[in-house]
């Protein structure tokens, strides 16, 4: 344990200022060497390049189904000098392979990836805020700004009394959102980096702002034939997730039941998660041509895919014509 | 740039097989050398392409380094072998030149494809993996991207 000063001031005043009085523990503890982050405790001061940050909860996450998945690595903190709420993700070298529907690859957590990022996007509205800094071990931390708000998917869940009302009313400002988070990939892209975990719950709306932003970009892969195909892949997921409203699944159909079912083929379903409707014209008909077009290029039936941003971009422009008209 | 000299001198014709440590380009290979071998007025690039890994992929400068070195070793291996192969079939010692390239494009077609320009040769071959269409979709399939892409050259895409 550490002398509990800092800057000739007591500690436990200087974390009295941001929080309430029965928050305030009796004797903080200061961490600096973050190497193990399970020995990192709610209510210790972490230090790091001389700026206080004064440790709260583990975030959590959802993923595969699994809600409130545990991130230990990754935790709450107020930084003690100005009071506002960190996000501080912590050195967690993970080595792992990544399945996608039946295909498999070998994947990292690069703490080091996403610092060259964040100082990449500095000042970008599409992408969370921070940067980086290193412990006395050399450990790449990354300090994050909170985001409030809620990921894009849960927003649009909330958007219109039918989906006919949501794909007239809301819609065409939701598809504007989306291109902007594509022209952000785009960025990436052109400055040789990929965000290598695109899912609809990695992007958060901003609360106050109306923002959405790109979070956690920290997955990093070896390049294969096309080192920004999965990308491609995630940006094609939430785009059919953004016009369906949701997830049109085989089994929510089956249990609907919806009379479209005799019409599907397996050409109409997502190329890697085949229970995932992606020609949604057939459950929306007034979804336009050049719109479902875009979304088939992500299905079963395809055979043309997008090699890059751009490509879809084009594409996104003349929807966005059509829509507005 | 031994490559470019070497064919450019001898007014050959000048082929490139990209290869990798797949048995599909091995058979690109043994294809030429069985089609080609003996046959005058040509000579071979075999081209290794090693895809230049992110910086931020490993921990370290120096795992990224050792990776680095070990692929560029195998590669050396490799490709020496496939020299050897293309030599006994009849191709001149001085007409077949292995090159190992650390690149960084954003598919390692477009590399080859850089390559063959850069080398300015007449055909370009390629082994099909034959991946399925979901890894197509995924990662891109090298050789699709080489026959949409390829310009001012022949494409020989060997099954």
């Amino acid at each position: 344990m550490r002398e509990m000063a800092l800057g000739g001031h007591d500690l436990r005043d200087i974390i009295a200022r941001w929080v309430a009085p029965s928050s305030v523990p009796a004797t903080p503890r200061i961490v600096t060497d973050i190497s193990d982050f399970f020995k990192v405790d709610y209510d210790d001061v972490v230090i790091l390049d001389g700026r206080p940050y004064f440790m709260r909860n583990y975030e959590r996450e959802g993923r595969f189904g699994i809600d409130d998945e545990p991130k230990f690595w990754v935790r709450r903190a107020i930084d003690l000098t100005d009071g506002s709420t960190k996000i501080m993700k912590m050195v967690f070298h993970e080595q792992f392979q990544a399945k996608v529907g039946d295909i498999t690859f070998d994947c990292v957590r690069s703490p080091r990836k996403e610092a060259i990022i964040l100082d990449m996007v500095k000042g970008h509205p599409n992408f969370m805020q921070g940067f980086s800094v290193n412990d006395p071990a050399g450990n790449i931390i990354r300090i994050i700004d909170f985001i409030e708000g809620k990921t894009l998917a849960d927003h649009v869940l909330e958007l219109g009394e039918s989906h006919e009302d949501y794909f007239y009313t809301f819609f065409p400002s939701v598809l504007s959102e989306y291109t902007d988070l594509v022209k952000a990939i785009r960025f990436l892209h052109e400055h040789g980096e990929k965000h290598g975990d695109i899912r609809r719950d990695h992007v958060i709306k901003e609360k106050n702002t109306g923002l959405c932003r790109w979070i956690d970009f920290d997955f990093n892969y070896m390049n294969a034939g096309n080192m920004f195909g999965y990308d491609l892949f995630g940006l094609g997921n939430i785009l059919v997730y953004l016009t369906g409203r949701g997830d049109i699944t085989l089994q929510g159909l089956k249990k609907e039941p919806s009379p479209v079912l005799d019409q599907l083929t397996a050409d109409d379903m997502n190329i890697i998660f085949n229970n995932r409707l992606v020609n949604l014209k057939k459950v929306y008909p007034y979804i336009p041509d050049a719109l479902n077009v875009v979304l088939l290029h992500f299905s079963m039936g395809a055979n043309t895919f997008y090699d890059d941003t751009e490509q879809l971009l084009m594409d996104l422009n003349e929807v966005r014509e059509i829509i507005a008209l | 740039m031994a490559a470019e000299k070497m064919c450019f001198l001898d007014k050959n014709r000048h082929i490139m097989i990209a290869v990798d440590e797949s048995e599909n380009a091995k058979r690109a290979l043994l294809y030429v050398a069985e089609f080609l071998g003996g046959v005058p007025g040509f000579c071979v690039s075999i081209l290794r392409i090693i895809p230049e890994p992110p910086v931020d992929y490993f921990k370290t400068d120096e795992e990224r380094s050792e990776w680095i070195k070990r692929n560029k070793t195998e590669a050396s291996t490799m490709l020496d072998n496939y020299r050897r192969i293309l030599v006994q079939s009849g191709f001149g010692e001085n007409n077949v030149e292995p090159l190992t390239e650390i690149s960084s494009c954003p598919s390692i077609a477009d590399c080859i494809l850089n390559e063959r320009q850069r080398l300015n040769c007449d055909t370009l071959v390629i082994g099909r993996r034959g991946i399925s269409k979901k890894e197509e979709f995924l990662f891109g399939s090298t050789s699709s991207k080489i026959v949409h892409s390829a310009r001012n050259c022949a494409v020989w895409v060997i099954e």
